[in-house]
């Protein structure tokens, strides 16, 4: 038998040395344990319907540096910051002056503040799970730490727009850490976009750390181009009372993997995650979530919404896993799909773990078609049949879109889903 | 204005309509009357373009052009409008959003510019007041947990908005209270007007004490058994069907 494929080393050899030395011996630490780390195959388990669309050839090594211009973001007032190939990019980035929030760049941190963020950094990712993210860590040129002190409320959203510049072959490595003090307030909106027409490939780490009664609300739009490869994780780690709120808008690309892990640590925590994916093509989404449910009375609820066309391929695997100690513990888990074509593959699979004995927990995966009554209804109004599909797919995903609190993020993506899915009926 | 000859129509390979020939000019309101299973609904849905019914033999010509040559949108730009007798719920489409699509794609049809939203909001809001309807419904997802009334006056509610040649009204009197009917009625009579036709289906007569048709058509068996004038409702009311050879029991 032929041996599984392996990380080839240049992936492991960061571009940039500008960071603190205590961040500079994590991520030479990091690369260390993954040298020769082989890549996901079909045998893989959690890469099992995606390992063939990934590609992770010499060229995309190489570490795409900042330079160029801007690129299309959303066209955001408030605070931003932007990050262009995993660095951030100050003068294009407006930061919050806001009492007891602290907002700063990897690269500026003391020696104290470096060596206590190394101790945290992936704590909030089982490294099993999400071997391909643990790159990041051996990679990240800079990132971004946002620290929220007990009952700081950060009083608008905080965009943090990472463009990946790909007029060269290779990768970037936006990294993002957050940490929010009890009792603080935050709302954070990533949006992925890039620009130029080479090979690349994204690799982006988001960790949040709730202290008691924190609350943070996560918006993550994933907007990268038709040559990016995406591979994402996002991390959250929950004390007693704090709630995190997830919204993830995905569309389809080569290769696009979004990890979510959510950890309820202590009781009365909470969390809520929506997603919803479309795609089109030969196009490809995949998305892992994990909720643990640790500590006992903790709620969770997750509802995601997939939309395939053509010969594209959506992945939803959502893992619930409660613990021996977790009682009362309370967990709602659904996934609706839409196929819009014969050829469109969608692969869902909810994976429940139970060991405590007095829980509440619900699932439901449904794939289907667009309903006929309802396309009749419409189209009896003189409605174009095009039309009419395109209002019921939308219809299909609205609610979740509805339900971002950021108005615009929410207009950004319904214009975008409604020009994607428009052009998804052309040929019907 | 609208012919029927001959029509025959199956569903899954069951013959349903069974030859019916049918007159209506422009102005008129006829009433479609039958007891259950006789046909009654396919018709409508015949009419208005269902493709789960499969149109076997005849024509029927609005206008002089066939009606059957034409898709479903189609046949809704050139003026037919199906009241349904279960209108259908669609959550994520706001009932706004729809009636405006509707209203904007018949306008386009017609070579008419497009309304724009706030010049539709207010037409929505004065039209859904004439139906007792609150405009809160408006934002609601279509038919969204709308009570059977609620639902019915919607479909009198895009009848008034869309100006239909022929507006077909599929058992709009069933499910509804007293109160619901006396408006659902006062919307059809609106509807009247001498360039519109209106073919009213239903299993009862009680509509029909609100709305004086024309004629009174019967259906038995996918055919019409017999015609005559408004008189012929109360006739069914008394007597039932019985007398024109009709078993109901065998019918349904």
């Amino acid at each position: 038998m032929k041996p599984a494929p392996t990380l080839s080393p240049a992936f492991l050899e960061p571009a940039g040395q500008q960071l603190p030395a205590p961040l500079l011996a994590l991520r030479k630490q990091r690369g260390t344990a993954l040298a020769d780390m082989p890549l996901p195959t079909r045998k893989t388990e959690n890469w099992k319907y995606s390992s063939r669309y990934l590609q992770m050839n010499e060229a995309l090594a190489t570490g795409l540096r900042p330079e160029g211009k801007a690129g299309p973001a959303l066209a955001v007032d408030g605070y931003h910051v932007v990050f262009r190939n995993g660095v951030i990019v100050p003068e294009a980035s407006v930061y919050p002056d806001t009492a007891g929030i602290e907002i700063k760049s990897f690269s500026e941190l003391s020696d104290t503040e470096a060596t206590d963020l190394a101790e945290r950094l992936d704590n909030t990712l089982d490294s099993n799970a999400v071997q391909l993210a643990r790159l990041n860590s051996a990679r990240f040129e800079d990132g971004l730490l946002v620290r929220l002190k007990p009952d700081a409320v950060l009083d608008q959203p905080l965009f943090i727009v990472c463009e990946t510049d790909a007029s060269h072959s290779g990768s970037a490595y936006p990294r993002i850490y957050v940490d929010a003090g009890r009792h603080s307030k935050i709302t954070l909106v990533e949006e992925y976009i890039s620009t130029g027409g080479e090979p690349a490939m994204v690799n982006a780490v988001t960790e949040f750390t709730l202290a008691e009664g924190a609350q943070v609300t996560s918006v993550r739009l994933s907007l990268d181009g038709e040559n990016v490869q995406h591979i994402g994780a996002t991390g959250a780690r929950l004390k007693a009372s704090s709630r995190f709120e997830s919204h993830t808008v995905g569309f389809g690309g080569p290769l696009r993997r979004h990890d979510l892990q959510v950890r309820l640590e202590e009781p009365g925590a909470e969390c809520k995650l929506n997603g919803v994916v479309v795609t089109q093509g030969k196009q490809h989404y995949d998305n892992h979530t994990t909720i643990e449910h640790v500590a006992p009375h903790c709620n969770s609820e997750e509802t995601y919404r997939n939309i395939a066309a053509d010969q594209s391929h959506i992945i939803f695997n959502g893992r619930i896993h409660i613990h021996q100690d977790a009682q009362k513990s309370n967990a709602n888990m659904s996934n609706k799909n839409l196929l819009l074509s014969n050829g469109a593959e969608i692969d869902t699979k909810p994976e429940l773990e139970i060991y405590a004995d007095d829980v509440k927990c619900a699932h439901g995966a449904t794939v289907g078609q667009l309903n006929e009554d309802s396309i009749f209804y419409l189209v009896s109004r003189g409605i174009g049949r095009r039309e009419a599909t395109t209002l019921l797919s939308m219809a299909f995903i609205n609610e979740l879109i509805e339900q971002i609190p950021v108005a615009l993020v929410r207009e950004t993506s319904q214009a975008r889903l409604n020009e994607f899915i428009d052009r998804t009926f052309v040929e019907v | 204005m609208l012919s029927i000859k001959n029509l025959h129509a199956s569903v899954e390979g069951k013959e349903i309509l069974k030859g019916i020939n049918l007159e209506i000019k422009a102005g008129e309101i006829h009433a479609i009357m039958g007891p259950n299973g006789s046909g009654k609904s396919t018709l409508s849905q015949v009419l208005a373009g269902n493709e789960a019914f499969e149109v076997t033999d005849g024509e029927v010509l609005m206008d002089g052009n066939n009606l059957l040559d034409l898709a479903t949108e189609e046949r809704a730009r050139e003026g037919v409008f199906l009241a349904f007798q279960y209108p259908v719920e669609i959550p994520g489409v706001s009932n706004m959003q729809f009636l405006r699509t509707a209203v904007n794609a018949l306008r386009h049809h017609r070579g008419e510019d497009e309304m724009n939203a706030a010049e539709f909001m207010k037409l929505a809001r004065e039209t859904s007041k004439q139906v007792d309807l609150d405009p809160s419904f408006l934002k609601r997802g279509v038919n969204e947990g709308f009570s059977g009334g609620e639902k019915k006056r919607n479909e009198i509610l895009q009848a008034l908005l869309l100006k239909p040649r022929l507006a077909i009204l599929d058992e709009t009197d069933s499910g509804l209270d007293i109160d619901a009917l006396k408006v659902v009625a006062d919307g059809v009579n609106a509807l009247k007007s001498e360039d519109r036709a209106v073919l009213m289906v239903t299993h009862y007569q009680r509509l029909l004490n609100h709305i004086v048709p024309d004629y009174v058509h019967v259906l038995a068996d996918g055919r019409i058994v017999k015609s005559g004038g408004p008189e012929l409702a109360f006739e069914l009311e008394e007597r039932g069907y019985g007398w024109l050879g009709i078993n109901e029991a065998v019918a349904s």
